[in-house]
């Protein structure tokens, strides 16, 4: 795939932004409370797309959403009629700017469980109808890993259009996909070239780009080996050392709610009088409830087994069914965690208990 | 897809079984199951559970599922649902009992409680299929003689000479004639199985699975020749909502039948 | 505020003397300036042990946890932690000789960015009011400040019914139903909750406006008059809604109708829900 690349400065970049959010069903970090969660905005002002990560929601529930309606029913004397919702988040063509790298990165991981054999349909038409214009991080944030993780994120094409910051406020503006190939034509790119909004870069470029990612990889304190840590972990199913790390967990859903790549969720109902809505929400395997059957059985019953789950499920069972880790390194789970449990540290911890 | 309940038969104090029929026409006729498949029984309002196919599609007027109350959806299934009255269903689901792996071998089916349910369905298919199959040995056990699911069916069974029925019950009762104490108790005491040529389907409580699984393998049974279907909480049936995750095996898509070679290989969490 | 070297005194002298099976402190996490709780069980950890004004999570949620159920246990606990120990205690969810509190006359924690948090700013317990031993030896036995209404509440307090609904909509239409409030809370220790996802027949968890509504609403009344204000639901909120706003205002109804009641503050006292008086109001009631 080549790339695209122009360049800007941030008076360009915020009339850019503005011009999509005029002419698209936008959504965008939106503050409220002092944590920004994507939402639709009608204008600029109203959003922040370089909210910091650890302050930011994922964009997760615009693909999945926290709840979604998946059938209507009513059932009276007369009969049982089904329809399908007419959920409007399914509708048609939307931007999302401000998502970070490793939120776009967690959408191709969850790819893989949404397309294998069972395709659901609505994940899928979410996912094509939607560009995702990703801003880039210049630093790394306290809990963020994403580079120690199985992708590139210098050339990551998770998002369709990436925005990074270049020296002496220079904006780089790329188009990773086609899908932000025609986008950028969509918005009139070679009108903003023509106003000298934009500027086609020149050969320079790339090496700038690169430089910008170099210094931002190198601001990374947080570092593992992410292909010893599969190993190390699927050595260690029996380690009692899981019931330590997991001794301060107080078993909330949090992690596992706002995080990218979690994808479980439960099947409800709620009825009123004749008619009623099947839901499908979030649910964690942190809950206790989680596989707990109706005679009673639960074979994950105790916290350290559900956190070994968890666990496991990103850096051992995910890999081997799809050949990707469930964890892009995003340090969300970290930062919303009530009594701070850091995913990297139990996984680097209990990984040290075993040799390779 | 909605169903329509044909009948309802009391199997025991709280086993039901639930004879369906799809409301709209001709679906009956492509709806095909083999036998270890499982459906989505959706009893709008209360919620979806997940049942085995307990009969075979080689009786396809109708299918059962035996359902035990257990939780709120059953007990909602049990107090709410009677004949004529409509249900909805998806699947089926999961992957099936190894039929070809069966062909010519001696069958024991090792069955406690409601799993004598996902059973029946192969137990119904090999008899309408009798040629390809050598010696079949049932071998079912309950609690209590009330708790013994599908009575009539095993009655007429027993009728067959070349099907060989066992029952036992947990604890001696008044009235019981036949054997009594816990299924492997029994399985190595009483029922004696060949080794050679035979393979063994099981289901039953968790804890019945554990210890015939022993039993089995002090019998001299090869792993690859104990087959069980798993019970695992489940809510999609698509291998999407991560429930049924038993390490990287997804219950409801790889399983939920397994052999005992395929389990010993799994994380120790069912 | 620093008892890091008392704290591990005290702790390491429990173990010698086997007066204890688990210490439950905070420790580093690390990686970064934050404190994450630590169930010491072996003697040799005591010297991972600190105790700053970053110590925020109230520790008495631990005590209905599997780690610590019928063990032996030495805790460090603030002056909100030591209500919600009291309250525990009267409640019946811990055994007062299973315990060895270890006080902190606490001058207020911080929040992550090093702000005094507000609930500490506004505390009139800081000094706990129950415990064994006092990290710097005696209490200092401060007079605690007059009973005041928050300016946040006071500002709810002013809206009219329709806008109280409406502000309320607007925050619980952030809430994820991730539940992370109700397991924070130490004063939350029912096995089934009736707020809880799974289990619930009231609110089947699907995340809607309205369920959040109901739910959280529904939770805040179960802890009317038995909030200790430690906010470790705020805190713990991923979306950071003001959940304090709820328990506050209960708490604020609460002491101006039921005899100046505040939870946990005296050993023994159940609950403004139990004591009955004569003079009880009743035109709060609909």
């Amino acid at each position: 795939m080549s790339v695209e690349l122009f360049v800007t400065d941030k008076a360009g970049l915020t009339k850019f932004y503005e011009a999509i959010i005029s002419k698209n069903e936008t959504y965008a970090p939106v503050e409220k409370f002092g944590k920004y969660d994507f939402k639709r905005v009608s204008s600029f002002d109203a959003c922040n797309p370089d909210a910091p990560i650890a302050q930011t929601m994922s964009a997760k529930p615009l693909f999945f959403p926290r709840s979604a309606k998946i059938m209507k029913y009513t059932a009276d004397h007369s009969g049982t009629s089904v329809k399908e919702t007419d959920e409007d988040s399914l509708a048609g063509k939307r931007v999302i700017l401000g998502m970070k790298h490793c939120d776009a990165r967690a959408l191709q991981v969850l790819d893989k469980v949404y397309n294998w054999d069972y395709i659901d349909t609505d994940y899928q038409r979410r996912r094509e109808n939607t560009v995702i214009i990703s801003a880039r991080c210049d630093k790394a944030e306290t809990h963020c890993f994403c580079t120690s993780l199985d992708y590139d994120v210098e050339h990551s094409d998770a998002m369709d259009v990436a925005i990074v910051n270049g020296t002496d406020g220079k904006v780089f503006i790329e188009a990773r996909t086609e899908k932000g190939k025609v986008f950028l034509k969509e918005m009139n790119i070679e009108q903003r070239i023509s106003n000298n909004e934009f500027q086609v870069t020149d050969e320079t470029a790339p090496a700038a780009v690169k430089q910008q990612y170099e210094a931002f990889a190198a601001s990374f304190r947080l570092k593992m080996d992410y292909t010893e840590v599969n190993a190390r972990l699927s050595k260690i199913f029996d380690s009692p050392e899981f019931e330590n790390v997991s001794a301060n967990c107080i078993s909330c859903n949090t992690c596992a709610f706002v995080c990218p790549t979690c994808h479980c969720f439960k099947i409800s109902d709620e009825k009123v009088k004749d008619t009623g809505v099947r839901y499908k929400s979030y649910d964690s395997c942190n809950n206790g409830y989680f596989t707990l059957m109706a005679g009673g059985h639960n074979p994950r019953p105790v916290k350290y087994r559900r956190w070994r789950q968890r666990a496991l499920h990103k850096f051992v069972y995910y890999k081997e069914r799809f050949g990707e880790n469930l964890c892009v390194g995003c340090g969300k789970c970290t930062n919303s965690c009530p009594v701070n449990i850091s995913i990297f540290e139990v996984v680097k911890q209990v990984s040290e208990t075993v040799s390779v | 897809m909605m169903c329509r309940i044909d009948k309802v038969i009391q199997e025991t104090p709280d086993i039901r079984t639930y004879r369906l029929k799809f409301k709209e026409e001709g679906i009956m006729e492509r709806f095909n199951w083999l036998p270890g498949q499982f459906v989505e029984f959706s009893l709008l309002g209360s919620g979806e559970c997940t049942f085995c196919i307990a009969s075979s599609s080689t009786r396809k007027e109708s299918f059962d599922c035996s359902i035990k109350r257990a939780g709120i959806v059953t007990a909602d299934i049990h107090t709410g649902l009677d004949e004529g009255d409509e249900v909805g269903i998806r699947g089926p689901y999961g992957n099936w009992f190894p039929l070809e792996d069966l062909k010519g071998k001696n069958l024991l089916f090792v069955g406690g409680g409601i799993g004598l349910a996902p059973l029946r369905s192969l137990i119904q298919y090999c008899i309408d299929n009798r040629a390809d199959y050598k010696d079949f040995t049932i071998l079912y056990g309950a609690r209590t003689s009330a708790d013994l699911c599908y009575k009539d069916e095993i009655a007429d069974w027993r009728k067959d000479p070349s099907l060989k029925v066992i029952l036992t019950i947990d604890k001696p009762e008044e009235t019981w004639k036949e054997n009594v104490g816990v299924v492997p108790k029994i399985l190595e005491e009483v029922v004696k199985p060949v080794v050679a040529n035979t393979k063994v389907i099981t289901c039953g409580p968790p804890i019945m699975i554990k210890y015939t699984l022993l039993s089995l393998d002090k019998l001299g049974f090869a792993p690859k020749d104990v087959i069980t279907t798993l019970e695992m909480k489940m809510q999609c049936g698509l291998g999407k909502c991560g429930r049924c995750n038993i390490g990287s095996t997804y219950v409801c898509k790889d399983g939920p039948v397994f052999t005992y070679e395929q389990l010993k290989k799994l994380p120790d969490e069912f | 505020m620093d008892y890091t070297n008392q704290i591990r005194e005290i702790a390491s002298k429990l173990f010698a003397e086997g007066k204890i099976d688990v210490f439950v402190g905070y420790r580093m996490t690390g990686f970064d300036e934050n404190q994450v709780p630590a169930l010491i069980r072996d003697p040799n950890e005591v010297s991972k042990l600190v105790f700053t004004d970053k110590s925020v999570f109230n520790l008495t949620n631990y005590l209905k946890q599997d780690h610590t159920r019928n063990k032996r246990i030495g805790m460090v606990v603030k002056g909100c932690d030591s209500r919600a120990l009291n309250l525990l205690l009267t409640e019946s969810q811990v055994k007062r000789e299973n315990l060895h509190i270890v006080g902190i006359p606490c001058k207020g924690v911080v929040d992550e960015n090093g702000n005094k948090m507000q609930n500490c700013i506004e505390c009139i317990f800081p000094n706990p009011v129950v415990f064994d031993e006092m990290v710097d030896g005696t209490p200092t036995g401060s007079e605690a400040p007059p009973y005041q209404v928050n300016t946040d509440i006071q500002n709810i307090a002013a809206m009219d019914l329709v806008e109280r609904r409406a502000y309320f909509e607007e925050v619980f239409e952030s809430c994820i139903r991730c539940n992370a409030c109700r397991h924070s809370c130490p004063m939350c220790y029912c096995a089934k909750c009736c707020i809880d996802q799974e289990t619930s027949t009231l609110y089947h968890g699907a995340n809607t406006t309205s369920s959040a509504f109901h739910a959280l609403m529904t939770w805040s009344l179960h802890l009317a008059g038995r909030c200790v204000d430690c906010r470790n639901c705020e805190k713990a909120c991923p979306s950071h809604l003001p959940l304090h706003l709820l328990h506050k205002w209960n708490e604020q109804v609460i002491y101006e109708n039921f005899q100046e009641h505040l939870a946990g503050v005296h050993e023994g006292d159940r609950g403004a829900f139990y004591k009955y008086s004569m003079k009880d109001p009743d035109d709060f009631i609909m």
